[in-house]
């Protein structure tokens, strides 16, 4: 019993020993002619457009890039809040444009202007001092199963319909990005009045998800016909699942906005490198990452595979400014719990 | 017998003082400090001086009492469902030996510790509007419309914990009752008791330890459940404590909000913990004995079952064996069903696997490997660590006086009744402050999963240490053996059982892990769950079912070893 123990942990030491040194292997952290970038972890991740860009970037520039994965989107800014006192980025990237005022309180990040600002559509230049800078778009969507409705929703207005009566997914924007672009949406169209669009709405709602991986899981298993995503989502399921069967919806009153920045930390060490970062982020790899993240590009220049041909085009681009945004997310927030809890 | 009274002749040895050190530091460095420094800023007001304002304006808002009171009645009532249902369960597995015994008992370790995002897509696939069981009744009877709504609606939460937390509760009790010795029923029931009055009388209060072990795991893991209660609940009529933290902490990025919200959650369930962890106190009598021998005996002094029992019992496995299985079957049958062409129906393909195993692509290993050998990997280190910390944890509660007992222990549970969001920013205050080396995050990591897993290890061990005989310890002194040598001949072997259970929790749980190996990380270390994660991120359900399959397929694995070193008999 004993001796068996001992093995036992012999050999778990044996299997365990080459990984824990592998890991050790890993270059260090500071290095002449290198940055650190942080993303989020979908960016990062193989299927993420992270490996290809930094791939790409390095080969062209020669500059080394530590790409370090944070987590959420959501936890980006904290993580460089968290460093203030010994920052290690360079570069955060893929912060999104509710957390705008959030970024510019901050204090951490250098404005820059990149020489391809001229590419980028002028409705991305969210921030006057140019500390938020543009990368990548997605355009909030309604998406219906084609197997199953035959005339999709056109408006809000339309979504009320008792037609619609338990077939919606959304997302509860107290845990959802997703849910909170759908929140600012209905504020966008309704103004004040947008509490009565959602208790309207809510006889047609299936279920509201806490985030979107469960809620459009639950539509690809056929739960509802009608979830809400970005326009591009189908673009997914063209490209890899060759299916047309998921189809965007733009709407009437225009649909909302969703817009992931990159940014320079004055703290950055490597400032040159940085910016050639940026630079090659927002021209050379602006295809990829519209691929990779399903979403569309910010430089209006690129090319983009025939499978974005096909999606619904926005009517109207709706976004709200951050200032009212800051000003009143909470109570919005309070007043939608409020709501849509009874 | 009196509260800490046998124990009195070594309470004072520097032995259980010592070896309780490193438990505490891993502890301390990875738990508590972070936690404090998070926490502290619910009593800092925007001007850095000292205030209980934010606590007191949670306590007072309506809306708040609100979803708190909402929180505490579904853990409740969740965990009340799970231990009833749970307690046949474990009277058919610690009292009868069948043939598949041991694969139930595997299978049954394994929705516990199974991804939400998983239960969800498994729950949907299995009971949705267009889930199988809908579909075969549609074909049985030739309907137009599901005829089954189950999911979205309260009773869809308390099964969803139900699921997760009867085999649980399961397993835990019938691991305490299967060393429960016989005589005491054998004497009732020569004195003429039946079958029910022996159980009422003798079992169940010989049980109450490990039932309120069980019950205070699955309270705790329904009060911070919240992923599972807004999507199968059908939105924010049931919300939780954690997606009000959750609000504040990821939405509007107020951390001192989120750390004020987290106290007020802490200290309540905390209250709850400590009810319970009180009763049990009082309620083990230490008159148990657990001897290895005792389970072949109990097999003897068994009456044979009559025919309506036997009834029972195949109609309860079966319908116990549809609701836990049905879900995980689910994730497993979906994860070989793919559309052949643009048109057709879901049909048997390899198509997922191949996706994830294939060695299409120009690098060797793909990440699924690669993340099944760091998990692995990882898995091991900490289940050693956990079993190591936590026998230890168990020696030095049960040689403490009550008062610092009660505190111990509630130490020790606490990663459970902390938000894991809070948690989640904990961790990125030790990833901010490590510097480089990625082998130091590796340590961190599994420090993590350490104190992750050590809730779930002690309450498998502390009840059948509090159950092992004084008698034992004293006797094995007496005859001049140390308080170490005591620890290692005599309480070790007899804590087999236990401890082969908590291992493989430990195990599992890390397997499992996602959040804190996202933060941790640093994307150097990829496992299972960061993998299922990220092909989630990327719209592929299939893969990540298919990845989750063999999730699934570890654990029972794992399972299966763990039971078969329970049998085995001692060398």
């Amino acid at each position: 019993m004993k001796h068996r123990f001992l093995s036992l942990v012999v050999v778990i030491l044996l299997i365990s020993s080459p990984i824990f040194t592998a890991a050790q292997k890993e270059q260090p952290y500071q290095q002449d002619n290198a940055i650190t970038v942080y993303a989020y972890d979908s960016f990062v991740s193989e299927w993420g457009p992270g490996p290809a860009v930094i791939a790409g970037f390095e080969q062209s520039t020669g500059i080394k890039v530590h790409l370090v994965s944070v987590g959420n989107a959501s936890e980006l800014l904290r993580r460089a809040q968290l460093e203030r006192n010994n920052p290690r980025a360079d570069i955060i990237l893929g912060i999104p444009n509710g957390s705008l005022g959030q970024m510019r309180d901050s204090g951490l990040f250098e404005a820059y202007v990149p020489r391809a600002m001229n590419e980028i559509f002028p409705f991305l230049h969210i921030d006057p001092d140019n500390v938020f800078i543009p990368f990548n778009y997605g355009v909030f969507s309604f998406i219906y199963d084609s197997d199953h409705i035959d005339t999709p929703p056109v408006s809000m207005q339309d979504l009320l319909d008792p037609t619609w009566k338990k077939s919606i997914i959304l997302m509860d924007p107290r845990t959802s990005s997703v849910g909170m672009g759908l929140l600012e949406w209905s504020y966008a169209v309704y103004g004040e009045n947008y509490i009565s669009w959602w208790t309207a709405l809510k006889p047609n709602i299936l279920t509201i998800a806490d985030s979107w991986s469960s809620g459009y899981g639950l539509f690809t298993q056929g739960e509802a016909p009608i979830v809400i995503s970005y326009t591009t989502s189908p673009v997914y399921h063209i490209m890899a699942e060759d299916t047309d069967r998921y189809v965007s919806t733009a709407f009437e009153e225009g649909n909302a906005l969703v817009i992931e920045g990159v940014g320079m930390l004055t703290s950055s060490k490597n400032k040159d490198g940085a910016k050639a970062f940026i630079e090659y982020l927002l021209t050379d790899a602006q295809s990829t990452i519209a691929v990779a993240n399903v979403m569309y590009p910010a430089n209006m220049t690129t090319e983009l595979p025939p499978a974005f041909d096909v999606i619904a085009q926005p009517k109207k681009l709706l976004s709200i400014d951050f200032e009212i945004l800051v000003k009143n997310q909470d109570r919005w927030l309070t007043e939608w719990v409020e709501a849509m809890s009874r | 017998m009196k509260q800490g009274a046998p124990r009195s002749v070594y309470q004072h040895s520097s032995f259980y003082s010592l070896i309780g050190l490193p438990g505490l530091l891993i502890l301390i460095v990875l738990f508590i400090i972070p936690l404090a420094i998070l926490l502290f800023n619910a009593f800092v007001d925007d001007a850095g001086t000292v205030t209980f304002q934010r606590i007191t304006s949670i306590v007072t808002n309506p809306y708040i009492i609100r979803i708190l009171a909402f929180t505490l009645f579904q853990a409740f009532l969740s965990t009340f469902v799970s231990v009833l249902v749970a307690l046949p369960g474990a009277y058919l597995t610690s009292n009868f030996e069948f043939k598949g015994k041991r694969l139930i008992k595997s299978l049954c370790m394994v929705p516990f510790v199974l991804p939400s995002i998983l239960v969800v897509l498994g729950f949907v696939i299995f009971y949705g509007n267009s889930g199988m069981v809908n579909r075969m009744l549609i074909q049985l009877f030739d309907l137009n419309e599901p005829p089954l709504h189950i999911l979205y609606s309260f009773k869809a939460i308390i099964m969803a914990h139900a699921f997760y937390n009867i085999p649980i509760a399961m397993g835990l009790i019938s691991s305490y009752w299967e060393r429960l010795p016989v005589s005491a029923n054998q004497a009732a029931s020569t004195l003429g008791a039946r079958g029910f009055t022996t159980f009422r009388t003798i079992t169940l209060p010989r049980l109450t330890p490990a039932i309120i072990s069980a019950s205070t795991l699955v309270f705790l893991f329904c009060y911070s459940s919240f992923a599972i209660i807004l999507v199968l609940g059908g939105g924010p009529q049931f919300t939780t404590m954690e997606v009000e933290i959750y609000r504040e902490a990821r939405i509007m990025l107020d951390t001192n909000a989120a750390a004020a919200l987290s106290v007020v959650s802490i200290v309540i369930a905390l209250c709850f913990v400590a009810v319970y962890s009180y009763m049990q106190n009082i309620m083990s009598n230490q008159e148990e004995f657990t001897s290895p021998l005792s389970t072949r005996k109990r097999m003897m002094g068994l009456r044979k079952p009559t025919f309506a029992a036997v009834f029972l019992i195949i109609v309860y496995s079966m319908l116990l064996a549809i609701f836990v299985l049905g879900p995980m079957i689910a994730i497993v049958v979906r994860s070989f069903q793919a559309p052949l062409t643009r048109t057709s129906q879901m049909e048997f393909s390899l198509k997922w696997y191949r996706q994830l195993f294939g060695f299409s692509q120009s690098f060797l290993f793909t990440s699924a490997i690669t993340a099944i050998l760091y998990s692995t990997a990882i898995a091991f280190v900490t289940a050693l660590v956990s079993l190591i910390t936590s026998t230890i944890t168990s020696a030095i509660l049960c040689s403490l006086k009550q008062r610092g007992r009660l505190l111990t222990e509630l130490l020790a549970m606490m990663p459970m009744a902390v938000s894991s969001v809070i948690i989640g920013l904990g961790y990125h205050i030790i990833s901010s402050r490590l510097y480089g080396s990625t082998s130091w995050k590796m340590i961190a990591l599994v420090m993590a999963h350490v104190v992750i897993a050590s809730p779930l290890v002690l309450r498998t061990i502390l009840p059948t240490y509090r159950s092992i005989l004084p008698t034992y310890m004293q006797a094995s002194m007496t005859l001049g053996a140390t308080v170490s040598k005591t620890f290692r001949k005599i309480e070790i072997p007899l804590l087999r059982s236990a401890m082969v259970t908590g291992a493989s929790f430990a195990f599992a749980i890390s397997m499992g892990e996602l959040n804190a190996t996202l933060v941790l990380s640093d994307s150097h270390v990829i496992t299972i769950p960061i993998v299922m994660y990220r092909l989630i991120g990327s719209y592929n359900y299939n893969a990540a079912c298919a990845l989750g399959s063999v999730l699934i397929l570890f654990y029972i694995i794992i399972f299966f070893i763990a039971e078969s070193i329970k049998r085995k008999k001692y060398a």
